[in-house]
């Protein structure tokens, strides 16, 4: 971190005090007392150092320290986080007593802007920046999950628990019907192709969050989901640090949220009053209910374990004259909390850069990385995801014969009705093998010239190699379907992706400045190429369980696109410039724009050109504001700009053939192919317009900081399958088409509360987002998501929950033929539903049918609040984070209440409507008619579904303890215990976790159409851990 | 400054290979400007046009045109709840709000044979553009103008009046057309099939499965059939027989395809063509006309597979008690056509059912097989002319070729009035094959069969597979109408209905 005028203050120091001192002294003790500036209390735990050596010491309770000096021409740097650090040349003394100031709100600071950095005083965008160190006690493998609630404006979702997967990060609400929400990633100015779920966080220095279009605008046809700047660490100036850091942790899933089923007396009590209700005999197995006291089988319990995580790093950081290095290795491993899950991350980064000559520099980065994950098919609906098929299996199908071994299939005869069979989904846990291998290559390489003051030319060179093997194998004793009785058919899964990505980047800098008038003139182009390289195999019918390779299988499957090559390419050349003045400093202007070419985009529409431009005024240097004390800073900013999403597929824009089209004739396979698309040459990005104003304050001293951000934008040219009519012979035509309005606010808060040696210290953010569909295609007023649970609608937010309105059960006859009906289905005691179009019948399908939203899945708002105390060698922090208003689609409870008895149920079902004496608590319905009737309350999705999934989440605990000159080979030591995922205060009752987002397939979040679904998901573990950090 | 100069100069040579760089066609697929050209892309085209008719067959159109008719009925499983898109076909109660339902065999049917159309369209547009051998050119371009006219013929049965689509659709204004009246589309199926039949080789010299001159012809015949123009229907039939490339098999049973073997027999004019194994080209109709909840045990006795499993759901196209008391005493056809198995976990009665026999076929794999699916055969051939001579009085010559189908069938002359025991022998002869609906609406018999089947359901639904004390839904056949409802997503893009 550089701090401008710290520097000077030090330099100046420094030179009064080798003027002033004279005398020398030899092999000596120097001892002292460290006080804070502000009130002259002592200063505990405070790191004392002789530069440029390893030999150092902590102040203890009351200040004081006592450290050997070998030499007399040594200096000593005291440090402490928060406050500006010292460096005393000791010059001969025996006692040197230093006073500490806190660190002003790091205003000098400089931060990391697209393609360069700016002093942070006069950015003039929406930008935040976090020292990677604030997240350094978080046992989680992924940066985006330390994240969580640090951010203002960016709604960081664990959709899923699955070890190293399923984060989800959305930059003020940006959404679109296809182009995703995931921000751009940029790795020591590198655009990656891809996610930074694989990063080993102990490589990042700090994470720059880029937020409106001023700040993005660089980055072009890319930016307009937001943009993350990720440095990572180098060699801090005049240090030598070798640091050691480990974390030990268990992890174990929380009881509370769970879902609360039936124990086997319950089901066994529903079941036979379901046949009493009926009319039928009882099936024997169900006649005495408590039979199965204490028999109870929790599938889905049984699929759990305590699981543990370890995490270690060795970072060897230095700094010579010439050279400035960094090494990280890394190792993440862990278990995870379903049975045979797991993820293990080695990880290693070198950056090194090289002072050629006072004029040239050169830097070279390169980052390996292997990663090996394997979770069984954990997530997805009925017969797709293990634990929702736990969650629903028969309590009293046993997992475990009488002799201890387990059950390999469970099925009871018809009559007590039971028409799915199950497998053992232990068994199906521990046999199926769902992996996946990467091995990862980062590498930067980078050349700098200063032919002379203040201009600067620069070439990169980045590459970024991606290799990922998937393997999946179900043999013959296995299976994560339902109805797929043991043994069943083997079936497997090769999948090799190898993606190259190249970039080459030139950019010119010039800065100058003319008396008051400070200029930065930036130029660049630049020039990227992705490819990938697939295959895909599918198989099945293995000869031998214990050998699942190609040559064992009796088929290769190739119907329905199962076995295929692909091949994804794109390429992307830019022009970018940006203008920087500012006025004494305090009157701000910045523009930029950035000229996209990109090989997605149609012929007839290659270029796209993003221009943005900010300003900001720095109220408080003006001389009005000269005489007061409260503000030490008053910024105004406004930006507006346009950015582009480019994610419309590599080749939209073209008319393709599908060739797999087969036909036969007589018993021979004939080649088929047909037209499956039409072609586009107009064909582009989707365009974000952004308005956005901040204002910044400073208060107290820099004790209390305040930013705040509104902004509108309009997102159009929304690339769009549209639908057309299917007489055409095609579903849809890709066309950019439509458009949404995103606004919002954002506040963010840090406040030093106490200072001196109880510091404590709170930083909390709060951010509203909003967004409403403007348009769709001409004639089309909405877009259905695949599954039908979601509606787009014009003049309504996106991805809304859409369905029937419920309205309890039919009480009685009169009730029943006083309301509108489902025809041939309603009856007393079934569910009744609202007549939404008023037509006096209840209908399913089209436009114009008793369908409505239902819910929404996005929150009012979202919010984070961080507190931090240090006493002593003592530090404590704790991480809040939370989300209001936000609804989820518990769609599992089509499986959960299917009133048919077919499946066990919520034990809610407890109180259903039996009779018209006995209507239970008027919410479930009647199991009296068989699918018919039950049918409704289940697969035409209602209301019932939606639930309030606002929560608040006590993310982190962590409390340190350091150790300061443990011996001579230690500079500090620090020992720390932590939990993540203390608790979670949340009236969510369709799971254990209120931010799930799950697919029908369990192999993603469903996107922006189709969000928000809990199909019961891997659960997100509750870990504590403890750590040490060991500096050397 | 040089260093700059030269640097800009690097740049510049760059920038002029931009556009080069900024092109990148799929290397993984081909797109239009580089296809139809030759003679392989077009052989590639007209394969895909058959395509989407495996699809159709496999389980929609036997239940918009068999299960919608007195020949077959589903059987109804209490325990399964989401049956109601095939129920509501067989029990005419689809929901059909100002013409459009949202029934998704409906939609499936549509939206098939669009594909189709599509499909052939795109070839007839560019075909004369591309050159190749001309006989062969002219065997795709018949081939082409038969599955357009079989396209449209069914859709307009089905439907009535709907989009005309002659040429692709090239961007997203033309998608959507406006309804044509039925006179207009089937003077284009008569054209096209006119079109079709002399480009199209003999059966004796085209490729296995694909459609033939003859082929043609009994489509051409069947529309005049249909448009009551029975002299022109006799002339193209009379051209089939004359042709000698068809006779029945001895053995009405052998009349179907195996799983591998028979397939395209003698007696086949044209099938749906499929084939066992894990290419995706197979089917799966048998599974879906077994009444259900059935045993693993159970399926292997019908299927014959080593791997057979439990299947659930509810089982469509059961044979009604009224087509098996169709078959006369004696008649040969009961036998081959219908066979009863026991289904052990049945909640109706004593769970012996009837099924379709004429699809029992052994296979290996589970819910994959490869038996063909009979469009044409000779034998409705004969019983079209039949027809045809009946209703311009000729009914001594009409008989001859009545007799001939009776006679397989162990047979004698028939009794009554002619042409009822023409339209009698069409509902037993071709009994489960997609005519029995369209047999009813043609001669204007449909809504008065169908209300007599509804109420016969009604009055006795334990003889029509409802377990005891499980009643036919309420609005069970409240809507018998000869024409099916267009289809509700559709309705959603076509401003025109």
């Amino acid at each position: 971190m550089k701090k401008i005028y710290t520097s000077l203050r030090i330099l100046s120091f420094f030179v009064l005090l080798i003027l002033a001192c004279s005398a020398y002294a030899q092999d000596a003790t120097v001892t002292g007392t460290v006080s804070f500036a502000d009130d002259g209390s002592p200063l505990p735990g405070v790191n004392v150092i002789v530069k440029g050596t390893t030999n150092g010491t902590v102040t203890d309770f009351d200040g004081n320290y006592s450290i050997n000096v070998p030499e007399e021409n040594e200096t000593l740097v005291f440090s402490f986080i928060g406050f500006t650090k010292q460096e005393v040349p000791i010059d001969g003394q025996t006692e040197i007593n230093v006073t500490m100031t806190e660190d002003a709100t790091a205003l000098d600071e400089v931060v990391l802007v697209g393609y360069g950095t700016q002093i942070k005083r006069e950015v003039t965008g929406s930008v935040q920046t976090i020292e990677a160190e604030e997240l350094a006690d978080i046992p989680v493998s992924q940066v985006t999950q330390k994240l969580q609630g640090k951010l203002a404006g960016v709604q960081i979702n664990q959709t899923t628990g699955k070890p190293g997967q399923g984060m989800s990060v959305r930059i003020r609400g940006q959404l679109s019907v296809a182009g995703g929400s995931e921000p751009l990633y940029v790795i020591d100015g590198f655009p990656i192709s891809g996610g930074i779920n694989n990063l080993n966080p102990d490589e990042i220095e700090d994470i720059t969050i880029l937020k409106d279009a001023a700040s993005t605008s660089l980055y072009g046809s890319r930016a307009a989901n937001g943009v993350v700047l990720i440095t990572t660490k180098n060699g801090t100036a005049g240090e030598t640090n070798i640091s050691f850091n480990t974390s030990v942790g268990m992890q174990t899933v929380p009881e509370r949220g769970r879902i609360e089923m039936m124990n086997s007396v319950e089901f066994a009590q529903f079941k036979k009053e379901y046949y009493e209700d009926q009319g039928d005999p009882v099936p024997e197995i169900f006649q005495n209910p408590s039979q199965y006291e204490g028999q109870t089988n929790d599938w889905y319990d049984a699929l759990l374990r305590t699981a543990p995580l370890q995490n270690y790093n060795l970072t060897i950081t230095s700094n010579t004259e010439k050279l400035r290095s960094a090494v990280v290795a890394g190792l993440f491993k862990q278990d995870g909390v379903v049975l045979n899950s797991d993820y293990e991350r080695y990880s290693l980064r070198a950056n090194l850069d090289y002072n050629v000559s006072d004029k040239v520099r050169v830097g070279f980065n390169i980052a390996p990385s292997y990663i090996i994950d394997n979770v069984p098919r954990t997530d997805g609906t009925r017969g797709q995801g293990i634990l929702f098929n736990a969650l629903h299996t028969w309590p009293i199908m046993p997992i475990f014969n009488p002799d201890g071994t387990r059950t390999t299939f469970n099925r009871f005869p018809a009559d007590t009705g039971n028409i799915f069979s199950y497998a053992n989904w232990l068994t199906s846990a521990e046999q199926i093998k769902n992996e996946t291998k990467d091995v990862n290559l980062l590498t930067n390489a980078f050349l700098e010239y200063e032919p002379i003051e203040g201009l600067t030319i620069k070439t990169t060179l980045n590459a970024e190699i991606y290799n990922r093997r998937y393997e999946f194998f179900s043999p013959t004793t296995a299976t994560f379907r339902i109805n797929n009785p043991i043994p069943t058919n083997s079936e497997a899964i090769w999948e090799d992706r190898n993606d190259f990505s190249w970039l080459n980047e030139n950019t010119v800098t010039y800065n100058k400045s003319f008396g008051e008038h400070n200029f930065s003139l930036l130029g660049g182009f630049t020039f990227q190429k992705f490819r990938r390289d697939l295959s895909r195999v599918q198989a099945q019918n293995f000869a031998d369980d214990r050998l699942p390779v190609i040559q064992g299988a009796a088929d290769i499957n190739r119907g329905g696109n199962q076995t295929f090559d692909e091949v994804q390419e794109w390429s992307l050349v830019s022009f970018l410039s940006r203008l920087t003045y500012n006025y004494k400093g305090k009157y701000l202007l910045t523009a930029a724009v950035r000229s996209d070419g990109s090989s997605r985009f149609g012929s007839e529409n290659r270029w796209g050109t993003f221009p943005s431009v900010s300003a900001g005024w720095i109220a408080s240097d003006e001389d009005f504001m000269q005489n007061q004390e409260t503000f030490s800073l008053v910024k105004l900013r406004a930006s507006y700009g346009v950015t582009g999403n480019n994610n419309i597929g590599n080749y939209t824009q073209y008319a393709l053939i599908d060739n797999t089209v087969n036909a036969v004739f007589g018993n021979d396979l004939a080649p088929g192919s047909a037209v499956n698309s039409l072609s586009n040459t107009n064909l582009g990005w989707e365009t974000t317009k952004q308005f956005d104003v901040g204002l910044d304050l400073s208060l107290f001293n820099d004790r209390v900081s305040f930013v705040y951000d509104y902004y509108t934008k309009n997102t159009t040219n929304l690339l769009y399958n549209v639908q057309v009519a299917q007489e055409s012979g095609l579903n849809e035509f890709s066309d950019n088409i439509g458009e949404i309005r995103f606004w919002g606010h954002e506040f963010a808060l840090n406040t030093v509360n106490t200072t001196g040696k109880f510091r404590w210290t709170t930083s909390a953010n709060i951010s509203f987002n909003r967004n409403v569909v403007e348009s769709l295609a001409d004639g089309i007023d909405r877009v259905y998501g695949d599954s039908g649970w979601h509606i787009t609608k014009v003049g309504e937010p996106f991805g809304q929950f859409y369905g029937h309105l419920s309205d309890g059960v039919y009480l009685n006859q009169e009730d029943l033929d006083s309301s509108p009906q489902v025809p041939g289905r309603s009856t007393v005691g079934s569910i009744k539903l609202i007549d939404v179009n008023g037509d006096g019948v209840i209908t399913r399908g089209g436009d114009d049918d008793d369908r409505a939203i239902t819910g929404n899945p996005f929150p009012d708002f979202t919010y984070g609040i961080t507190n931090t105390i240090k006493y002593g060698n003592w530090d404590f922090s704790v991480v809040g984070t939370g989300s209001q208003g936000n609804q989820l689609l518990v769609r599992h409870l089509f499986s959960t209440t299917n009133l048919d008895g077919v499946f066990n149920l919520l034990k809610d079902v407890e109180n259903r409507f039996r009779s018209v004496e006995n209507p239970g608590d008027g919410f479930y319905g009647t199991t009296v008619g068989g699918g018919n009737v039950t049918g409704i309350e289940r697969d035409w999705i209602n209301d019932r579904f939606v639930a309030d999934a606002s929560y608040f989440n006590i993310r982190n605990i962590t409390l340190g303890y350091t150790l300061g000159g443990v011996d001579r080979y230690f500079k500090s030591a620090r020992l720390y215990a932590s939990i993540q995922n203390v608790h979670i205060f949340t009236k969510y009752w369709g799971g254990p976790n209120p931010e799930i987002s799950v697919q029908n397939n369990g192999q993603g979040d469903g996107g922006n159409l189709e969000s928000g679904v809990d199909i019961s998901g891997y659960p997100v573990p509750r870990i504590v851990s403890v750590g040490l950090n060991l500096n050397f | 400054m040089k260093k700059i100069i030269r640097i800009l100069a690097v740049l510049g040579v760059v920038l002029t290979s931009c556009e080069d760089e900024l092109s990148i066609f799929p290397e993984d697929s081909l797109s239009t400007p580089t296809f139809f050209k030759t003679e392989e892309d077009f052989t590639q085209a007209i394969n895909a046009a058959y395509v989407p008719l495996r699809l159709i067959n496999n389980q929609s159109k036997p239940y918009l045109a068999e299960m919608h008719s007195d020949n077959t009925y589903f059987a109804r499983n209490t325990a399964f709840g989401a049956t109601e898109q095939q129920e509501d076909i067989a029990d005419h109660a689809i929901p059909s709000d100002d013409g459009i339902t949202a029934n998704v065999h409906v939609e499936r049917v549509y939206v098939e044979y669009y594909r189709i159309v599509a499909r052939t369209n795109q070839i007839l547009t560019t075909i004369d553009e591309a050159e190749f051998d001309e006989t062969v050119k002219a065997n795709i371009k018949g081939q082409a103008l038969f599955l357009r006219a079989y396209s449209y013929f069914d859709l307009v049965q089905f439907f009535g009046s709907i989009p005309l689509h002659l040429t692709p659709v090239l961007g997203r204004e033309d998608a959507a057309l406006p309804l044509s009246n039925e006179d207009e589309i089937y003077a284009q199926i008569v054209s096209d099939a006119q079109a079709a039949i002399p480009l199209l080789p003999p059966k004796s010299q085209q490729e296995p499965g694909r459609v033939t001159s003859g082929a043609a012809q009994t489509l051409l015949a069947n529309v005049y059939m249909v448009r009551q123009q029975w002299a022109e229907a006799e002339t193209v039939l009379r051209a089939v027989v004359a042709s000698n490339e068809y006779a029945l098999m001895t053995d009405y049973a052998d009349a179907f395809s195996g799983n591998s073997d028979n397939k395209n027999n003698m007696e086949s004019v044209f099938e749906v063509q499929y084939k066992e194994g894990p290419e995706g080209l197979d089917g799966n109709f048998l599974y879906n006309f077994i009444p259900r909840p059935i045993t693993a045990e159970e399926v292997g006795a019908i299927t014959g597979t080593s791997n057979p499993q439990p299947v659930n759901g509810e089982g469509n196209n059961i044979p009604t008690p009224d087509i098996i008391e169709a078959y006369e005493d004696g008649d040969l056809r009961e036998e081959a056509s219908i066979q009863y198995v026991t289904i052990s976990e049945s909640f109706w009665q004593d769970g012996v059912y009837p099924i379709i026999k004429k699809y029992v076929e052994p296979h290996s794999l589970h819910n994959n097989h490869g038996m063909n699916w009979p469009v044409y055969r000779y034998a409705e051939v004969l019983l079209f002319l039949a027809e045809a001579l009946e209703e311009q009085g000729q009914a001594g010559e009409a008989l001859t070729y009545l007799e001939q189908v009776r006679t397989r069938a162990g047979l004698g002359a028939p009794s009554g009035d002619l042409g009822e025991a023409i339209f009698r022998e069409r509902q037993v002869e071709l009994a489960f094959e997609n005519k029995r609906w369209f047999d009813l609406v043609r001669t204007g018999r449909a809504i008065d069969v169908i209300t007599a089947h509804g109420a016969r359901i009604k009055a006795n639904p334990i003889a029509y597979y409802y377990p005891e004390g499980v009643e036919p839904r309420s609005n069970a056949f409240t809507n018998i109408t000869e024409r099916y409802a267009l289809p509700a997503s559709e309705s959603s893009l076509n401003p025109n209905f």
